[in-house]
């Protein structure tokens, strides 16, 4: 239901006369309420007492420090604090130790993987496609740049520029074109049929309506059908906009001519990575080796040449020699045509019959045969020059000879054996002798040249002068692969003895030889020498690998040389435009300076004036919101007329004023809100509180938060020990149940848990497939990243409960943390739960709770001790996780009871 | 204040009071303590007039079947079977696959009319035959996409692109679950998931209790639902015991409410430890139920899907999902349809009729639909003879959905495409129609239905959508 337009309002719509709603008109820092009160501790709390006292409510105590560390410590690291952290800061919690600990987890490179995650969502950052097979991407590097920007205190205003624009910048780093990423993590869909151009203006619709969310709190998306019906936002400053972002290449290519599409678009080379240089470092001193190893190798054949060349002519001279049978009768089933050769070959042509049986006869001189030889010629008739005739596909002019048989007389001839100049993989040449017609011989690749075998006869076979010899080539495999110019030979004598093809014989003979054909006896030579073939295989192998190893890309914005006109889309139907427009800044909004380029660039800097109203509201009300639960104005992604008015609103100017003046600084913001009397507050609620505040909009007390599905994550990878503090790099695959990734289709990726570290990196390092994200994280709200998203949900189902007691990943946590805590040695159970209590909560047990779980164990224990099978059940069978040596069965299994408890507590989930 | 309460006073449903005014938002505050599993507040939410219908099963078969073949006999389409197609068929059309100038493509199958309405239904669909009478079939579909996972979104969320909830729910979001035990939104597959993947049962900008819980036939039917091995279920109450002992420590400590709910739903997750692999486990059927579907206990197929439907529905749950993939007949189109559709014809059949004998059809609302439909021409090359090269294309102009049971008239045709098949022209119901009218059938107003997000107030349909009073009983 929609509320009536308010009628001031509806005056102001399209006239665009001044704007009226606060949020347009920029921030001017405010005076600070007075107060007598001596709770104030900066800036914040005088503006959050003042309205306490407006709805007569009062602070909070102080928190427990114990409480205190691990708020902050979550709040700036996303980590809960080790227990020595917690035992040093119970020893001497003061105000002086408190602002250490801020400043070192400000600086703590785990601060930026804590704050990336928020920011992650508004840039829908995500490792896959989306849409159909939903194929993965590689945009990681953008992911670590957020991280490393948070890290390196890079002002919010240069962080923005980077992300919009940062290719447009004047000699633009990698750095800021990795941070160009921002705005290429759209939705892609390449599924068979698509329309590129649909695609992409999709694409610019999510970028449009993305920057509008993310960097203004507007909704723009209202104004790509018609004017925005609440906020001052017409269609033509949608498509204004939209100008601004619509200089960039199609992403999705079509394949040659079919329906199949490819994700495309421009990426940017990484730097290699250390290991692999360091792989490309061994390989080229492996070349350099291998080098040196060919050329003394090539040095020592010369002289062993000459000793060759001298002794093979003299057993050439004694060598017997093919004589070939020239061909006296050719036949063909499927009736192709044939032409006889003066060689003694026959060509056979015309249409080409999807299986054939060619039957050849020939006749001879010779008294006694010992070998035959079937060559399959090359003819231009062919493509390539064959030798097969094979059609399709038209590259692979192949042949298969399932089998060759040779009659005398009718009498089938047993042959002895075949060897090949070149036999294809599983179709070697020894398949057209066994009698089956499933095998056979074939030569792909070895296009464009001929190929020979040659068949051993069982033994010699004698014949009159003019006896026929009768031979079949069986060709059934189908598809035409049949030979297109047969030529068949004998030969009385061993065709072992010298086994030379027939040039370089000739070359040999030769007393005169040409530099051509010096060459090629010497090429000859040397590709028989088994050493120097061995060393030459492997430097081309190691050659190959070091052309493989390329290095990691990401996913980056680049303009177009061309720019595209930008029109009106009607409706917003890209197939429906209307007027021309131009790259312009909406008009409600300030003006966008002169010599500003009117670009992305341009754009860019327009977004970050200081005099835009909305930008650090927008900002700094969104980290408000993180850390105290709740935005001074509620609706963190509009600030719209419809949005919900701010609750403090000059503590939101002052914020915002404090966050520009002071350089774009968000650790100074950060620093004001969790130094504040406000964050210091206990989170204890009073049923009075609750009553008086349920949504706690006064901050009369601390929030308490149910931690973000990372968090969740990452709280009890530490409080376990686990936890790799490895940062950046391609995303990670912890374990999670099979049959979650189902998409098929091209290039459909598998996943494939790390049983490495990798399997226990924190959550913003997961790999993010948008139609199948890590379970885990769906349960404890994390959203599908297809779209930006501003406010998770937070929420409270038995699916979190399955997930922490039963998900394989939490099982093996519960289980290194039981081990963790009985590592402790001599120490008592009292010790143990202290210590156990240190680790998961940052406090120390009570008495009620020591009661309650001293007894569990014990009882445990003693049932595990009693049945030592159920311990190794429950011990042996946690997936990934291997008791080390000397554990005690039942004691792990006794302490995973309470590991398993501890991790499922509403406390250790919640920031309070 | 107790939990629920509490529950009540956080964002989603102040935001919901607020932004659907009364009708469905006449929450029932007063109850007590959230026993609702996977709900964000405690009773059935009122609806916003008398409702026909209380449970959907919606089938959707992924890739989109012929519907020339299955449901819309086109005379007119056979007889002119390898013509040319007329041009307005073709030219200035974006098509998805096809590229030349097409040829028209009539069924080869044989229709044969059904029950007292004289429904015409393709021969492979036999069974659903006998229960001609009880279904609608809506002849005039139309839709927005013709690329698979645009279109499945904009078939589940009004919406071609990511972000936006399914109409699953909506529904649940609408009206709440009936059943303390199970979700009220299931989702079950057969086959690879759809292109859309899981965003498909995804909540969207609703609160993520509305999402759709996948129950699986392989591995433990809800994620996470079975106890790591050496944990019993003696073993789990113990654990969860001390759980909730410590937690309520916590809460008598720091007095949050969300502790108590924490502390119930680890109640529920205990309790659906049992009730979820009773509900998969079809071996208490009949034999008669048995064969009736075509099923054999612990044997996972489409048919032992709509079996688990009715068993869900008859517990209460809200909305049921079943994705059927394989109806993406680019080729083989008259090999395939009939293989396809033994596979449905006789549980589908048997859904309606099992679902009448235990009253419940009347209450459920059973819709069988797909993301788009296929083209009356020709894709593939022109070789009409071979059943293995002919095939269809993505269809949006026409096509056509079948449903029956919850307040939807029963042995009708309601609209119709042109003679050939291409073009919706007699009372053309667009699919925000479609979502409209079942929204209705449920008894909510689907421009009622709203959620404020980033200042605007959503609607599954958008600001289009007209209910089809002419298919309402």
């Amino acid at each position: 239901m929609r509320a009536a337009l308010p009628i001031f309002l509806a005056l102001t719509l399209h006239s665009f006369a001044a704007p009226s709603h606060w949020a347009y008109t920029a921030p001017k820092r405010p005076a600070l309420p007075k107060t007598d009160s001596d709770w104030p501790r900066n800036p914040i709390d005088y503006f959050i007492l003042a309205k306490q006292k407006e709805n007569q409510l009062a602070p909070s105590p102080t928190a427990s420090p114990s409480q205190l560390l691990r708020r902050v410590h979550l709040d700036l690291t996303g980590l809960p604090p080790t227990p020595d952290v917690v035992a040093q800061f119970l020893e001497n919690p003061s105000d002086t130790a408190y602002e250490k600990i801020v400043d070192d987890l400000l600086y703590s490179k785990h601060y930026g993987e804590r704050w990336a995650r928020p920011w992650l969502d508004l840039a829908r950052y995500a490792d896959s496609n989306g849409f159909q097979a939903d194929q993965l991407r590689d945009s990681w590097a953008y992911r670590d740049w957020v991280i490393d920007a948070f890290n390196s205190g890079m002002p919010f205003n240069q962080f923005v520029i980077e992300q919009i624009a940062g290719d447009l910048l004047p000699n633009a780093t990698p750095s800021q074109r990795i941070a160009t990423g921002f705005h290429r993590t759209p939705t892609c869909n390449v599924e068979a049929g698509v329309h590129p151009e649909e695609n992409r203006v999709n694409q610019v619709f999510d970028r449009v309506n993305t920057t509008g969310t993310v960097f203004l709190g507007t909704t723009l998306e209202c104004a790509q059908c018609h004017d925005h019906k609440y906020d001052p936002f017409s269609i033509k400053d949608y498509y204004s906009l939209f100008a601004f972002f619509n200089n960039t290449p199609l992403e999705v290519k079509q394949t040659g001519t079919s329906v199949t599409f490819e994700f495309y678009g421009p990426t940017m080379d990484l730097p290699i990575s250390t290991e692999q240089q360091r792989a490309i470092d061994t390989l080229n001193a492996q070349k350099k080796q291998l080098d040196q190893q060919l050329a003394k190798l090539k040095a020592d054949s010369a002289a062993q040449q000459a000793n060759w060349e001298k002794a093979t002519l003299t057993a050439l001279q004694n060598a017997p020699e093919w004589s070939v049978l020239g061909i006296k009768q050719f036949s063909a089933s499927g009736n192709p045509k044939h032409e006889l050769q003066p060689d003694g070959s026959v060509v056979v042509t015309g249409p080409n019959p999807d299986k054939s049986t060619y039957t050849l006869r020939t006749d001879t001189t010779l008294p006694q045969i010992t070998a035959i030889r079937l060559e399959a010629l090359t003819h231009p008739s062919m493509h390539k020059g064959g030798p097969g005739r094979n059609k399709s596909p038209k590259e692979n002019p192949n042949f298969i000879v399932n089998e060759f048989e040779l009659k005398v007389d009718g009498q089938k001839i047993a042959f002895a054996s075949v060897t090949a100049s070149f036999s294809q993989t599983r179709w070697h040449v020894n398949g057209s002798i066994d009698g089956n017609l499933a095998t056979g011989w074939a030569i792909n690749p070895e296009f464009g040249e001929p190929a020979t075998a040659i068949y051993k006869l069982t033994k010699p076979l004698a014949f009159k002068p003019g006896e026929s010899l009768e031979f079949s080539i069986i060709q059934t495999y189908g598809g035409g692969r049949t030979i297109g110019r047969p030529r068949l030979s004998a030969m009385n004598g061993d065709p072992g003895a010298i086994n030379l093809p027939d040039n370089i014989a000739a070359i040999l003979k030769k007393t005169k030889r040409s530099r051509q054909e010096s060459k090629q006896l010497t090429e000859y030579f040397q590709k028989e020498n088994p050493q120097l073939k061995a060393t030459e295989t492997e430097l081309a192998a190691t050659n190959k690998k070091i052309a493989a190893i390329k290095p990691p890309t990401t996913l980056v914005m680049v303009e177009e040389d061309k720019p595209r006109e930008t029109f009106i889309m009607q409706r917003g139907e890209y197939l429906n435009p209307g007027a021309k427009v131009t790259a312009t800044t909406p008009e409600i909004l300030h003006g966008m300076s002169a010599d500003l380029p009117r670009n992305r660039l341009g754009f860019a800097k327009w977004l970050v004036a200081p005099q835009n109203p909305l930008l650090s509201r927008v900002t700094v009300n969104r980290w408000w919101a993180e850390i105290m639960g709740r935005g001074i104005v509620s609706t963190e992604e509009d600030f719209g007329t419809q949005s919900e008015p701010p609750t403090h609103p000059a503590l939101l100017d002052w914020l915002s004023v404090e966050f520009i003046e002071r350089g774009w600084s968000m650790r100074r913001i950060h620093k004001l809100i969790v130094m504040s009397a406000t964050y210091r507050q206990s989170s204890r609620v009073t049923p009075a509180a609750q009553a008086a505040d349920a949504p706690n909009k006064w901050h009369a007390r601390a929030p308490r938060l149910r931690m973000s599905a990372e968090m969740v994550r990452d709280n009890a990878l530490t409080i376990s020990g686990l936890i790799s503090t490895k940062m950046h790099g391609p995303p990670v695959y912890p374990p999670q149940p099979g049959g979650i990734w189902r998409h098929v289709g091209r290039n459909a990726p598998k996943y494939v848990a790390a049983t490495d570290e990798d399997r226990f990196r924190r959550g913003v390092y997961v790999v993010w497939r948008r139609g199948a994200p890590y379970v885990s994280f769906t349960n404890f709200d994390a959203p599908d990243r297809g779209a930006c998203v501003v406010r998770r949900p937070r929420t409270n189902t038995p699916l979190q409960a399955l997930t922490l007691l039963n998900d394989e990943a939490y099982v093996e946590m519960a289980m290194a943390f039981a081990h963790r805590i009985t590592e402790i040695n001599g120490a008592t159970v009292d010790s143990r739960i202290q210590f156990a209590y240190r680790s998961a909560l940052s406090r120390e047990a009570r008495a009620a709770e020591i009661n309650y779980l001293k007894p569990l164990l014990t009882q445990r224990l003693a049932y595990f001790q009693k049945n030592p099978k159920a311990a190794t059940d429950l011990v042996n069978n946690v997936k990934g996780w291997k008791a080390p040596q000397g554990a005690d069965p039942a004691e792990l299994a006794a302490w995973f009871y309470l590991a398993n408890i501890l991790l499922n507590l509403d406390e250790t989930i919640t920031k309070s | 204040m107790n939990a629920a309460q509490h529950f009540y006073a956080r964002e989603s449903r102040r935001e919901f009071l607020k932004s659907s005014g009364l009708g469905i938002g006449g929450l029932g505050l007063g109850s007590v303590l959230n026993q609702n599993l996977f709900a964000d507040n405690a009773a059935t939410r009122r609806p916003h007039f008398r409702p026909r219908a209380k449970h959907v099963i919606y089938l959707h078969m992924v890739g989109a079947p012929s519907q020339l073949d299955l449901f819309s006999h086109k005379p007119e389409l056979t007889k002119r079977n390898g013509e040319k197609c007329p041009d307005h068929m073709f030219k200035g059309k974006r098509l998805a696959f096809i590229r030349q100038h097409p040829l028209l493509l009539g069924s080869r199958f044989k229709f044969n009319r059904h029950g007292q309405g004289g429904l015409a239904l393709c021969e492979h669909l036999p069974q659903l035959g006998t229960v001609a009478d009880e279904l609608c079939l809506v002849q005039s579909i139309r839709t927005e996409h013709f690329n698979h996972a645009p279109a499945q979104l904009f078939m589940h969320t009004g919406f071609g692109r990511f972000g936006r909830p399914g109409i699953g729910s909506w529904i649940n979001y609408g009206l709440g679950s009936e059943n303390s035990d199970l979700p009220g939104y299931v989702v079950m597959i057969t086959g690879s998931v759809a292109g859309a993947g899981n965003s498909l049962w995804g909540s969207g900008f609703l609160p993520t209790v509305h999402q759709g819980i996948e129950f699986r036939s392989n591995g433990d039917p809800v994620l996470f639902l079975a106890n790591p091995k050496g944990i019993d279920r003696d073993d789990r109450r113990e654990i969860i015991d001390g759980i909730n002992f410590l937690n309520r420590q916590s809460f008598d400590a720091v007095g949050d409410p969300e502790i108590n709910t924490r502390i119930v739903q680890y109640e529920m997750a205990f309790r659906m430890q049992a009730s979820v692999p009773e509900l998969m486990d079809t071996s208490t059927e009949s034999a008669d139920t048995h064969t009736m579907y075509g099923t054999q206990p612990g044997k996972p197929s489409f048919a032992n899907n709509c079996l688990l439907a009715r068993r869900l529905v008859e517990r209460g749950v809200r909305f049921v999902q079943l994705f059927d993939q394989g109806w993406d007949h680019h080729s083989g189109v008259f090999n395939s349809i009939p293989r396809k559709a033994k596979q449905i014809d006789q549980p589908v059949a048997a859904l309606i009729k099992d679902l009448k004998q235990r009253g419940l059809l009347d209450e459920t609302l059973i819709i069988l639909g797909a993301e788009f439909g296929r083209t009356p021409m020709l894709q593939g090359n022109s070789n009409n003879g071979a059943a293995g090269n002919v095939g269809r294309d993505h269809h949006k102009e026409g096509f056509s959905m079948m449903l029956a049971g919850g307040g939807v008239k029963g042995g009708i045709t309601y609209g119709d495409t042109d003679e050939l098949g291409y073009q919706a022209v007699d009372h053309p119901v667009h699919l925000h129609d479609m979502n409209a009218t079942i929204l209705h059938l449920l008894g909510i107003d689907h421009e009622k239905l709203t959620y404020k997000y980033q200042g605007r107030d959503f609607r599954l349909t958008d600001v289009h959508g007209h209910v089809q009073d002419g298919i309402i009983a």
